[in-house]
């Protein structure tokens, strides 16, 4: 117990007298997880979108499809990915595996579907009348599309912090094709994984503290919105 | 009479198996108003979101001007003439001014002129003291007045009214149909479906029952 108490102590004391090697990879996770979030935030959406109202054949079979992905193992991701982008793979000669970039697309693959499912249970909830509204009144459908979004605003927020809380969290794909180099590729999940295997709890507890203090931001924030909807309704 | 605004004919749509509106025919002319009554289920939304271009009919023709167009062609011209109100309006999140505002991003304005535009279209309505309100917070009938506005500041030639005054206590009834009066004398073409025909007494010019799909006088 005093071990773990004292590990705990060594890791606050990293985190708030700025440990540079420890805010390198904080600040690395968050790069790559947000970078991967705002690419694929539109794409999703507007899928979500025409699921809903494109009248796309077989969109229930689609929407199935992404709702199965909601729970893919993450190593399962980074297996696909590292096949595709290994030298021998068909993807190969783009040299993207063990980046950065390599990091940003298979997190890209895994958020996608959370979007997807969860955008799509938000427009759904859609009042039918705005698209109707909004068609009348002239708007065109770009327009139309932003005035939906807007009103679902909430909903949707809740769907991309998800996502993000997916991929900031994930493992598997990061130590598969990011190769947890330090500096370079080195995330919190895949550091904590290292430092373990290492002995070196303090480190690991510290990155372990920054993931349940984000998770419990969002978890905070998505409560604070779903109040303020349930008000402003 | 003057020459109609559009005459919509051979209208038709089924819903499954079941005929809703069966070679239907209608004329809509400026600074007339048309009151529609019928059962529940008969068509009446059906039949005025097909004229606004919201519900697409399995046949339909619409003559503009003594020429004949299909549907979809003439509604690509005339969508922006019509607007259709719900029974139940939608207000947009936001507050009053930015909901009568809405349509006007649309139209060739500048902000200044869509400025004032706004401020002229709240005063009409006796809506200037809530302007800055949010919509949502408003009681049925202002939420209805605010739709009226967003519909009139548009200047459209048709207006499509949904059920306009059912679940209104008499003061807002009065209110909505002194607005749908003005509508009408500045010289825009109206259509109310009802099932309480006597609250548009003083209003509606021709009536018309909607009856297994077809329209009796």
């Amino acid at each position: 117990m005093n071990g773990l108490l004292l590990t705990t102590q060594q890791a606050l004391q990293l985190l708030l007298l700025g440990d540079a090697e420890l805010w390198t990879i904080v600040l690395l996770s968050f790069s790559v997880s947000l970078k991967a979030i705002i690419f694929t935030t539109p794409l999703a959406l507007l899928l979500a979108f025409l699921l809903n109202h494109g009248n796309i054949p077989g969109s229930r079979i689609i929407l199935a499809f992404f709702n199965s992905l909601l729970s893919v193992p993450t190593v399962v991701v980074g297996l696909f990915l590292y096949v595709l982008l290994t030298r021998q793979g068909p993807f190969g000669d783009l040299k993207l595996l063990f980046t950065h970039s390599a990091m940003v697309i298979g997190q890209m693959i895994l958020c996608f579907p959370v979007l997807v499912a969860l955008g799509y249970a938000a427009i759904q909830a859609a009042d039918k009348r705005v698209w109707e509204t909004a068609r009348t009144l002239g708007a065109p459908t770009w327009f139309t599309i932003l005035t939906i979004f807007y009103e679902v605003r909430f909903g949707l927020l809740a769907a991309v912090l998800t996502g993000f809380g997916r991929i900031i969290s994930e493992v598997g794909i990061s130590m598969m094709v990011g190769g947890n180099i330090m500096g370079y590729t080195r995330n919190i999940t895949t550091a904590i994984a290292l430092e373990t295997s290492k002995g070196d709890f303090a480190q690991g507890i510290a990155l372990g503290i920054v993931l349940l203090a984000l998770s419990f931001l969002l978890t905070a924030f998505l409560s604070y919105i779903q109040g303020k909807k349930r008000v402003t309704t | 009479m003057t020459a109609p605004l559009f005459t919509f004919r051979g209208i038709e749509i089924s819903f499954g198996e079941i005929k809703i509106l069966r070679n239907l025919e209608l004329s809509l002319y400026p600074a007339k108003c048309i009151l529609l009554t019928g059962k529940n289920g008969s068509g009446k939304s059906t039949l005025l979101k097909i004229m606004a271009g919201l519900e697409k009919p399995a046949k339909a023709q619409i003559e503009i001007s003594g020429k004949s167009h299909s549907w979809k062609q003439a509604m690509r011209s005339i969508q922006k003439e019509i607007i259709y109100l719900h029974q139940q309006p939608f207000l947009f999140s936001g507050t009053v001014e930015s909901n009568v505002a809405y349509g006007l991003r649309f139209t060739s304005l500048n902000r200044e002129q869509r400025k004032e535009s706004v401020k002229k279209a709240l005063e009409w309505a006796n809506l200037s003291a809530l302007a800055k309100r949010q919509a949502h917070t408003l009681s049925g009938g202002v939420q209805q007045r605010v739709a009226f506005t967003r519909a009139w500041i548009l200047e459209p030639k048709v207006l499509l009214l949904d059920e306009p005054v059912s679940n209104m206590d008499q003061e807002s009834r009065e209110q909505a149909c002194l607005l749908m009066q003005r509508m009408k004398s500045a010289g825009m073409s109206i259509v109310i479906t009802s099932h309480v025909p006597q609250y548009f007494d003083g209003l509606a010019d021709i009536q018309y029952e909607l009856t297994e799909g077809q329209l009796v006088q």
